[in-house]
This record gives structure tokens, sequence and C-alpha cells, in this order.
């Protein structure tokens, strides 16, 4: 009997298996990796049911961070989808601005490459933490705007942001620079003990600064002197 | 049959590219498993890219293939060219459905038109491009080889070479490069999440690169919307209508492409002429595309007779009676009383029940405790053009009433028609401002002739008793939807309660409105 589909046997076995196939494959698994590692830890920080920003808390929530995201192999545009992931809400059972701003810095902070781009102009909500405890040597740049606490204990990194931060930027930053392009919260450099922050238009407010600078479009506000 | 421009220059050289043209075309169809498109065709046009679609057909740019066949076989050249052209119409983006949707996502990440453009069609260019190098065996990585133009080009050849495992001779940035690579292309499925990843990638180079025309962007030029016919525009606005955030995103889009969209229905007249053209509301388009994703089933009324005379025998004339209904078959052509026939006429008989489909009065309120329909999904509206078009189906007329402050001159009344564009044009209207009904004039109307009438309101109407009490006198069907849960609404249930020819529907969420529309008033309005 005649097979009206033997003209397109053939068609069957020549699909090709192009790098592009195990290139977004890795990635998908590295995407896994990542929400695998911010669900132990929103696992962990969930224990008391209510996440505060308390001095401590947030020390033992970027050490927990660091210990889940040790073994995992990233890169600085994995970060990047990353927050896009936490963004769609999608396979993240509970996205807490707070740790998951936290586990991105650790991912920051931890990732091979010293400069960092963030592209996060079209994400939905906004991460606090971001750029927390950045080390010297590694820049990060974020486009789009962040949430509170960015670039808080910063500790020698730069940190670029092209849109508008929270309140308590730079809160306890040791030293390093924070350049906001647009506007930044209350409390900015609360306990600073170094470095510079440097804002491009309105300052909502400032914290109680122990040392280091701020500048507002170019105008020194507070300087070490000052404190 | 291949056609090409009259003014051509080598006219053995077309010939030549006619018969190899038509030696390969069955091959390509047959390797793409037979995609229903025609013939493609050649142009002689000055372009500087390599094809373009119209109307399904590839038209494939001579001055193109005459400057690559200089250093690629012409049988190559053509192949890949069209490998490209039919991957568009048999992978990405498939449908104008999908090509809208890819557009209103650039659209929303990057909010210029050209931009959007440009990062859309350099997204189904990568899509289509290596699913012909992955599932069709194409040539185009030849094509390719033969090096980049523009940054954009150098970047997406970059890309080519990354993720085809090819080496294509390419020097992009390769910073960018790795932000493209791993995106998963051709997953259907995740396509607008991988355009906002592809656009992330290459957002930069786009906004430096914006000054250039589109068309220079890609050697093979930039995908119109003339390509579609006009049945897929149809139904891919109708799709796109119920998929679209906000009637905003919709008018947006439409806006940005209705010169090409509506091209096919304007070729339709191509006669010269003057006069101004004929703008296209976008609003009205949204509601009337998203209310033909419902249907409403109507029930016909029972006649009660027909009022209509029929000659039904003769009789002799006299001289008082009229001339018209002389029979002058039947008088010996004389007019001549007693001699002269004239028709006896007796009204229609109706054996069982013959039914009709009213006509129906739509009253909708557009104050400014309406939603407004052009920032946001107005269900008073859906609901009112849902209605409307279960009466339109049914060769029944419909006339509008839409009010605020009617009797201060917040209104506007559209007469009986059939025109379904000017329907929706007056129900998109909207006023603002205070609520009340003008009675009169709306009874006046109802009482013309044997009409129904759907009343979309929040029931927020300072003269409600009135408007209900005159209702009520009515022996007119009438229907009534109020939105919300507002003391309006109890009172004018409570009110029309005892009156058989009112039913109301009322909704706790405005999204209720079209399940009312298409579920209760069903069971009351219709149905087989």
């Amino acid at each position: 009997m005649f097979n009206p589909f033997e003209d397109f046997k053939e068609f069957l076995s020549k699909a090709k298996t192009l790098p592009l196939d195990r290139l977004s494959a890795d990635h998908d698994q590295i995407m896994a990796e990542l929400t695998s590692g911010y669900g132990k830890l929103v696992e962990q920080e969930l224990k008391s049911l209510v996440w505060f920003v308390e001095h401590n808390r947030v020390i033992e929530a970027y050490k927990t961070a660091t210990e889940v995201i040790q073994d995992l192999s990233y890169d600085a545009h994995s970060i990047e989808d990353f927050c896009y992931v936490l963004d769609s809400g999608v396979d993240i059972p509970y996205l807490i601005s707070g740790p998951a701003g936290i586990y991105v810095a650790a991912l920051c902070n931890h990732v091979a490459e010293d400069k960092i781009v963030l592209r996060l102009g079209e994400m939905k909500r906004t991460l606090h933490f971001l750029g927390y405890r950045l080390p010297y040597g590694k820049s990060l740049r974020i486009e789009g705007d962040t949430g509170n606490f960015t670039g808080s204990a910063l500790q020698g990194g730069d940190i670029t942001v092209t849109g508008a931060t929270g309140d308590w930027t730079g809160a306890g930053m040791t030293e390093g620079k924070i350049s906001i392009q647009k506007n930044c919260g209350r409390n900015t450099g609360e306990w600073m003990q170094g470095g510079e922050i440097w804002v491009g238009s309105r300052i909502r407010g400032l914290g109680r600064i122990t040392s280091g600078q701020i500048y507002q479009a170019g105008e020194a506000v507070v300087d070490s002197l000052m404190a | 049959m291949a056609q090409t421009n009259k003014h051509r220059k080598d006219p053995e050289q077309v010939e030549d590219l006619e018969k190899l043209l038509k030696r390969l075309w069955p091959e390509i169809r047959r390797r793409h498993l037979y995609p229903e498109i025609p013939l493609p065709r050649f142009d002689d046009s000055p372009s500087p890219v390599a094809m373009e679609i119209r109307n399904k057909q590839i038209i494939l740019n001579l001055d193109y293939i005459r400057t690559m066949t200089r250093s690629l076989p012409a049988e190559t050249v053509l192949e890949a060219l069209l490998d490209h052209g039919v991957s568009h119409y048999t992978c990405c983006p498939w449908d104008l459905s999908t090509h809208l949707r890819l557009y209103a996502r650039a659209k929303e990440i990057l909010g210029d038109r050209d931009l959007a453009r440009k990062a859309t069609d350099l997204f189904m260019d990568v899509v289509a491009d290596t699913h012909a190098v992955k599932e069709r065996q194409s040539s185009l990585p030849d094509l390719y080889r033969s090096g980049a133009q523009t940054p954009v080009e150098e970047v997406i050849l970059a890309l080519y070479e990354r993720i085809w495992g090819l080496d294509l001779g390419s020097k992009g940035d390769q910073e960018t490069v790795n932000r493209l690579v791993s995106i998963p292309y051709l997953d259907k499925r995740r396509w607008m999440m991988s355009l906002a990843r592809f656009i992330r990638g290459i957002r930069p180079l786009l906004e430096d690169d914006n000054g250039s025309l589109p068309d220079e962007q890609t050697r093979m030029g930039k995908h119109g919307f003339q390509q579609y016919a006009p049945e897929e525009i149809e139904q891919a606005l109708r799709e796109f209508a119920r998929e679209a955030g906000s009637p905003e995103q919709f008018v947006e889009v439409f806006e940005d492409l209705q010169s090409e969209l509506e091209m096919p229905i304007q070729n339709s007249s191509e006669a010269m002429g003057h006069g101004a053209g004929n703008p296209v509301d976008a609003n009205r388009i949204y509601y009337m595309k998203l209310a033909e994703n419902y249907a409403l089933p109507l029930l016909k009324m029972p006649m009660k007779g027909s009022g209509y005379l029929h000659p039904h025998s003769h009789r002799p004339w006299e001289v008082c009676q009229p001339f018209k209904d002389l029979d002058p078959w039947s008088s010996f052509g004389k007019f001549l009383p007693g001699i002269t026939q004239i028709w006896e006429r007796r009204e229609g008989q109706i054996y069982d029940k013959k039914e009709k489909t009213p006509d129906c009065l739509v009253i909708i309120d557009s104050s400014g405790s309406m939603v407004d329909p052009r920032s946001h999904l107005s269900y008073a509206v859906l609901g009112g053009g849902c209605a409307a078009d279960g009466y339109l189906r049914h060769d029944a007329r419909v006339a509008v009433y839409n009010f605020s402050d009617a009797p201060a001159g917040g209104k506007e009344y559209l007469p009986f028609t059939h025109s379904r564009s000017l329907i929706y044009q007056v129900l998109c209207r909207y006023f603002g401002g205070g609520t009340a009904l003008d009675l009169e004039e709306v009874t006046s109307v109802a009482q013309e002739s044997e009409v129904d009438i759907f009343l979309i309101t929040d029931m927020q109407i300072t003269n409600l008793d009135q408007t209900v009490s005159r209702f009520a006198r009515l022996k007119n069907r009438v229907t009534a939807v109020h939105v919300g849960k507002k003391s309006g609404a109890l009172r004018f249930i409570k009110a029309s309660v005892k009156n058989q020819n009112i039913s109301v529907f009322g909704v706790n969420e405005t999204n209720d409105i079209p399940r009312i529309v298409l579920g209760s008033v069903r069971s009351y309005l219709t149905c087989d």
C-alpha cells in the first residue's frame, strides 16, 4: 500500500544538533540551581514567619546565601536572568524582597567576573540590598531602579545605579563608591564609615553619618570633616 | 509565474535566475514540507535588502542577488534566501497573531516604534534562520559568511557563529553575544520571555543605531505587516484584543501598524481620487474585535399579526374608491363603475408561530462613575457591543443612546442602523460627568416600533425612580444590566420586580458583565 508520508521519512533523522541546544539547556540548568538555592535560603529565613531587617538577621541571611551558592556555577548574565525569574514569580514559591536581594548580592560578590551589569529596567518590582557587601575590585552597574539598602555594608566595590534608589542607601558602608544617577531616599548614608555616595538628583534625607562623603549634583552635602 | 520588473538591466541573467528559481522552488517547498505559498518573484528596484514578503509572496531583490553571486553560486544564494523567507512562514512568526504579540512585547519594553520593529525583526530573523539551519539543512551559513555591514549585523553574525557552531568570520562584540547565546530561540512557548532577554542584550546597540533606516538594520530586510491576508488580519486583531493587557496597549500597537495593517483592505479600491482619508478609531476597533470573541444567541419574538394587506379577491369599483387598487387586467380596459374591478385586500393569516427579531435600543451609561473605555477595559461597552452584535447577526437594526447627564446635553443618539462601525463609534463615546436619562426621548424612540431595550449602567442615575416607572409602562422587553452593588441597583431591582417586561441582571465584578450577557441574558432573550 502506498504510504503518503513516505516523502517525509528522511526528515525525521535530519535535524541537526546545534550548540544552541546545549547552551540553552545549560542555562536552564543554572536557573534551576539558582532557584533551588534561593528556595533553601527562604526555607531557612521563613522559620520565624516574618522577616525583619535587623543587623544580625541580615548577616545571618547573607551567610546562609553564601553557603548555598558556593558550589554553583554561574556567570554575571545568569544573575540578571535570575532577577527576572524572581520578578516573574514562576517557580519561585515566595519572593521576599529582603532575602531575594541578599541572595542576588551574594551571587554578585562571588561571581567570577569583576564587572557585573544588571539590566533591571523592565522588572516590575525592585530588589533591596543590591550591592550589599560588594568587595573591593568589583564593579556593579544596575540599569534601572533599586529598593532599600542599596550598597549597604559596601566593602570597597563600585556601584552605579542608572535609576533611583530607596531608603538607607549606603547604610553602614565602609569604603567604595556608590553613584546614583537619579534620586535616593531617606536615611542615606546611615552609619556610613567611609567611601562616597554620589547622587545625581534629589536626596530625600540623610542618615547619621560617621564618616565618608555624600555629593548631590556634584556638590558635597556631607564630607568626612562634618562627621 | 515568475515575474520581473520591466526595466531590468540584464535580461539574460534574469532569465537564467528565473529558470533557476523554477527549478529550485519545488525542492525548497519539499524541504519545508510543502508550505502553501506562491512562487517567489524578482524585483529590480534598488534596495539594500535581500527580500520582502507581500501577500505571502517572497520578492527577491535582483540587485542583492547580483552582488552576492559574485562570490557565491547563484543556486546557493537563492536557496538560502528562500529558506529564510519560507522559515518566516513556517516557523517564526508563523502568523500575524504571533507577530503582533512579539511586536507588542517589544514595544512594551522599548517604548519606541522603530526600535520595537527592529528588535522584533531581528529576533524573528534569528529564530527563522536557526530553524532553517537546524531542521532544513539550509545553505544560509554560506550566505552569512560573506560578512556583515553594520554593528548589529556583526553581533548577529557572531551569535550565529556561537549557536550554530560554525566559523562565519565574525568580529561582533562578544560581551553582547554572551547575553544572547543561551536564549532558547526554537522554543515557541518561551518566545515572549526570549524576546525580552534578546532585547535586553541588544538594546544598547539598537539605540546607538537608531538613526539608520529600518531597512538597513539587517540585510534580509524588515518584515512588514503587508505580508498578511485581510482574513488573517481580522483574526489576529480579534485574538490580540483578547490578549492585550488594556485598551491602551491595543490602541498603541494598532496605531503603530495601522497604515500597514489596513493596506490589504485599501488595496481593494486602488482608484485615484481626492478627499481626506478615513482615520480609524483604534478604541472602536478594540471593542469590535473583542466583542467578536463572544456570541449572543437571540430569541426571536412571536409575531402577533403581519398587518400586511394582500390582494385577496375582486369586487366592482365605485367612484369614491381610490384608483391605486384598480386591476386593469380584469376590467376589460374600461374605467366604469360596476364594470371595473378593484382588488379587495385582506390582512394576512398567520398559521403557527412566526418569529421575527426585533430591533434593539442599546442605552449605555458613560457618566463619570463608569470606566473610561479608552484607558481601561469597559465591560459596559463590551456588553453593549455583544448585545448589539447579537441583534445585528439576526439582521435586526440597533440604535444606541449613550448618555451621562442627558438633559444637560451629555448624550449621543444613533438612530436605528445596521452599521456595526457606527454603533461601536457611539458605544465607545465617553462623556463623564453626571447621570440622568432624558426619558421623553428614550421612550419616544422605544414606542416608535416594537423594539427591545438593553440598558447598561451602574444605576447611579439621578432620575432613577422616574426611569423605572417609565420603563414599567412600556410594552417593550427591557434588559437592564447594572455594574456593582451601588444603592441605585437595589432600588432598581425592588422597583422593577413586579414588572414582567423588565429583567435586571446584577454583577459584583465588572468582569462578570460579558458572562451575564452571554449567559443570563441568553435565558431571557434566547435561545434555540
